[in-house]
């Protein structure tokens, strides 16, 4: 009977978490841990919901929980490399994927989370090899075709990535996945109104979906160089893990300080006081931007929650 | 009872003073180390922080961490060793990179506890009143003791134009 429930919750937890609801999915996965600690799909299903809402800590821990419970389940493997690519654990992530890429009857999404990981690594040729293994066991599998058209993307082949996007529109015209993938490609040749048709129509599903707010945010901008510079250095830094993040700060504010003593004490005091200024104004620089952006993206989201279809 | 996620923050009497782990960090460039490093442990109290120990010993960890390396720095210049002018200003700038780099860490533990907090509508207070008298209050604070072990420790990383050698 409580075996039952626990089915019954972890399946409406699923359908909540595609639905973007990630609190009431959270809800849901602990509501069943609250029956049996001790169910490992639970645990699982409980990562994948907070790893969706990117909570990185509380997924990892969910997904050890998991794998400790048990470790010949493939599914949970999944979740785990999953959990793990998004922490930047690339080589832990891949041994995962292996695990659940292996065995009889593998889940297409084992090999597009491989391919996903094998990117990340830098080996694309083997992540394009990887999708069309997932679509040799589903032609149409949309996450498959938006990673592959995101790869393509990503070698400059748009017109191929634009192909591949739209097959994976005609398999599915609402995930929000391929919309998203569908406006950074049309971001990249240049067309911003059809990218913002795409991450409104996500945003229309899903006003946390943080794919598409990431879309939006560089559709945005592009509207002010600005803080265009700013959002390309943020999403530069965002690929970066905190220790990497904090070395490469820590790195430029050492060697501004240092190009301002040496020019000072060479006797350089008016280039020293102009290294100073300028010091101060990009530490400014950097407090403002994102706080204008924020408000920029906030006031643009306005447009679409005032859309009537919204 | 509820089954419990580990990155959840406990509830306390003090969420209504919680601040964004930005604004200690802030803190240390505009006021000081003796503003930001215990603000950042009382925030971590506030907001109910799952890893609040860790934040905390971070903080005494920063504390003892500069107070070690200002003294080597300051026994390098008694002794000779660490000759006026650039050298002892760049040896400073080595506890000051200390300082800043355990910041940023402290901040970016915090921030994990943070995003949860605020994800599920805790309050989050506007310090920018206490940044501001914080900034007006530190020569103050720095001119509480004459030493300059005093001044390595609490001082910020944004300097004064013409400020001494200890000065940041």
């Amino acid at each position: 009977m409580e075996q039952r429930q626990i089915t019954v919750l972890l399946e409406q937890a699923e359908v909540q978490r595609r639905l973007g609801n990630h609190r009431g999915a959270t809800a849901l996965a602990q509501r069943a841990l609250t029956l049996d600690p001790d169910h490992a799909r639970a645990h699982a299903a409980l990562a994948a919901i907070l790893l969706d809402a990117r909570r990185l800590v509380g997924a990892g821990i969910e997904a050890r929980a998991a794998l400790a419970l048990d470790a010949d389940d493939r599914y949970i493997h999944r979740v785990a490399a999953a959990v793990l690519a998004a922490e930047r654990k690339l080589h832990d992530a891949w041994a995962h994927c292996l695990i659940a890429i292996q065995g009889p009857a593998p889940a297409p999404e084992a090999f597009v989370l491989g391919a996903h990981v094998r990117e990340l690594q830098g080996d694309r040729a083997h992540a394009r090899e990887l999708l069309h293994e997932a679509l040799a066991i589903e032609a149409a599998h949309v996450g498959a075709l938006t990673r592959l058209a995101r790869l393509e993307l990503a070698d400059g082949a748009r017109d191929e990535a634009a192909r591949l996007i739209a097959l994976a529109l005609e398999a599915d015209p609402a995930d929000p996945s391929a919309h998203v993938a569908a406006g950074t490609i049309d971001l990249a040749r240049g067309d911003a109104a059809s990218a913002e048709t795409h991450a409104r129509f996500v945003l229309g599903l899903d006003a946390t979906d943080h794919d598409a707010l990431v879309l939006w945010a560089a559709i945005q901008a592009r509207r002010s160089w600005l803080l265009g510079a700013w959002w390309r250095w943020n999403m530069w830094m965002a690929q970066r893990d905190d220790r990497r993040k904090i070395a490469l700060l820590i790195a430029a504010f050492v060697v501004a300080r240092i190009a301002i003593i040496v020019t000072d004490e060479l006797g350089f005091a008016g280039v020293s006081r102009l290294l100073y200024i300028a010091w101060l104004g990009l530490c400014a620089y950097s407090w403002l931007a994102p706080a204008l952006f924020r408000r920029m993206i906030a006031r643009s989201l306005e447009t679409v929650r005032l859309d009537p279809d919204f | 009872m509820t089954y419990q996620i580990a990155d959840e923050p406990v509830e306390t009497s003090l969420r209504s003073y919680v601040v964004r782990p930005s604004m200690p960090l802030l803190a240390i460039m505009l006021g000081g180390a003796w503003l930001a490093w215990p603000w950042f442990a009382f925030n971590a109290i506030a907001m109910g922080s799952p890893t609040r120990r860790k934040e905390i010993a971070l903080c005494a960890a920063a504390f003892a961490g500069t107070a070690a390396l200002g003294a080597i720095v300051i026994a390098l210049f008694n002794a000779g060793l660490l000759p006026d002018g650039a050298p002892v200003r760049l040896a400073v700038l080595g506890v000051v990179t200390f300082k800043v780099a355990i910041t940023y860490h402290i901040s970016a533990v915090q921030s994990r506890t943070f995003h949860v907090y605020e994800y599920y509508g805790g309050r989050v207070r506007d310090p920018r009143r206490l940044l501001g008298a914080a900034y007006l209050l530190r020569g103050l604070v720095i001119g509480l003791v004459d030493h300059p072990l005093w001044e390595i420790i609490v001082a910020g990383a944004i300097p004064g134009w013409h400020a001494a050698p200890w000065g940041w």
